[in-house]
């Protein structure tokens, strides 16, 4: 029989953590201040409607000479 | 019945699953789901479902491309090489008319060929050894509970950051614009070079292999599972490499269809360092990397909003699902790493990193989605960062890393 190899509350400690983050993420970010109502703010998924740029972290055409 | 081994009733006797694990991962799913679906839009959260879908293909298929490059070098066996080029070819044959059909709003892994890009694949190549894994596999094996795969990902995040920094300065060295082999070769012309490409290279592995052992293993082309049923094996692994290949093509393609771009991980490696750079009061806009619209709209905003981001976090609850499905959560972490591995672990995340940076990406944005659009970025990465690999190979040793 396997020994169990992790303490589960470590595990959801470390989750809580990441979810933590997460959050105190989005709060300040300019989707939240969008969806609380706030207009006149350019957010990532109004920038991708402008404009198709890949993910990879190449330079984006427009952004460099 | 051990701890974490819990038999569920009405499953057969010795298909055990970890309960805790199961639960706990889909619970971080549905949070995290419905919190997608309420702050962002409702095809962010596909992704997010794509994502773990990719983690679980990853896991389950133990789809990692590093050890299936070491097989080759080291036991001269080919399969895993071999199931890599066969999903290339899948993903070309899928996505390259996909990107060519004039459905605005489609864009491809297309990236510079120059200096940043040959150091960078190079480094990224010797990284993935000492590291462990590439950018998908260390995420799907900090998933499902690899402690020394952690501290990799840390240090890939660290290096990424570093190389963001630097990235304006490589790309002035010498190096030409993006390269489509679509505009040479047309749609059908670049399927077939590219297709012609991958069959010397499946060519060239398996005479290595039938060199060694006489003949080739053709595991790539399995479609059973090798010790249970087809439901079994689909809910506790091991997948045959074709069922990973057929789920990670068709993952990729729905990322293309609906976030507007191939399948990428180790961007939202930056972000994440960056947004910690940000919190301990270093002004990230200072560099030009981070003045760039693309990633100063992603630091400044949500990672919820982050595609690379959303799906990274999918993909590392689907492998610790999968894991626990398996009953296999932490079961690389048993015997606990010493010191050299922990500095590989270092060394190689760093290097991994700073050579996703400088080389457009990881093993899946910069080679699988590279070729995937037909770019010849994606060309020169893999031979570089195969190159790498071969150092790397060499070094892992000294770290005391099993060969």
């Amino acid at each position: 029989m396997m020994e169990r190899a992790y303490n589960p509350t470590r595990i959801l400690v470390a989750l809580g953590i990441i979810l933590a983050l997460i959050l105190a993420d989005h709060l300040r970010s300019p989707t939240f201040a969008f969806n609380s109502g706030q207009g006149n703010v350019q957010t990532a998924l109004s920038q991708r409607d402008e404009s198709a740029c890949a993910p990879c972290g190449a330079p984006c055409p427009s952004t460099r000479e | 019945m051990s701890n974490s081994a819990v038999l569920q009733p009405g499953i057969q006797p010795g298909w055990q699953i970890d309960r805790f694990i199961v639960t706990t991962a889909l619970a971080g799913f549905a949070l995290l789901g419905l919190l997608i679906w309420l702050e962002t839009a409702p095809f962010m959260v596909a992704l997010f479902a794509i994502g773990t879908v990719l983690g679980m293909a990853l896991f389950h298929g133990a789809f990692g491309f590093t050890a299936g490059w070491r097989n080759l070098v080291v036991k001269k066996r080919g399969a895993g090489m071999r199931a890599q080029l066969l999903l290339f070819a899948l993903s070309s044959l899928i996505m390259v008319p996909m990107l060519n059909s004039g459905q605005p709003g489609l864009i491809g892994n297309i990236a510079p060929v120059g200096t940043s890009l040959v150091v960078g694949s190079f480094l990224f190549g010797i990284g993935m050894q000492l590291g462990g894994g590439c950018g998908s596999g260390t995420l799907f094996t900090v998933g499902a509970g690899n402690i020394r795969m952690v501290v990799t990902l840390i240090f890939f995040i660290a290096g990424a950051v570093l190389g963001s920094i630097n990235l304006p300065w490589w790309l002035d060295q010498p190096g030409f614009d993006p390269v489509p082999l679509v505009n040479t070769f047309g749609v059908s012309g670049a399927i077939l070079v590219q297709f012609i490409g991958l069959g010397l290279i499946a060519w060239w592995v398996s005479r290595i292999e039938r060199k060694a052992h006489g003949s080739v293993e053709r595991d790539e082309l399995l479609w059973k599972g090798q010790s249970h049923g087809p439901l079994r094996t689909l809910i506790t692994g091991r997948w045959p490499f074709t069922w990973a290949i057929l789920i990670l093509a068709a993952g990729n393609a729905l990322t293309l269809a609906i976030g507007g771009a191939p399948w990428s991980v180790t961007f939202a490696f930056n972000v994440w360092g960056a947004k910690a750079l940000e919190v301990v009061g270093v002004n990230m806009s200072q560099f030009e990397f981070w003045t760039w619209d693309y990633p100063a709209m992603a630091l400044k905003d949500s990672v919820l909003t982050n595609i690379p981001s959303v799906m990274n976090i999918g993909l590392l609850l689907g492998a610790m699902l999968a894991a626990g499905l398996a009953n296999r959560f932490n079961e690389a972490s048993r015997n606990r790493p010493e010191g050299r591995q922990f500095l590989a672990a270092v060394v190689g995340g760093l290097l991994l990193g700073y050579g996703a940076r400088l080389g457009f990406g990881c093993n899946i944005g910069a080679l699988f989605s590279g070729i995937a659009s037909a770019s010849l970025h994606a060309w020169i990465w893999f031979a570089c960062a195969f190159a790498g690999s071969l150092i790397g190979i060499r070094l892992r040793p000294w770290f005391r890393l099993p060969n």
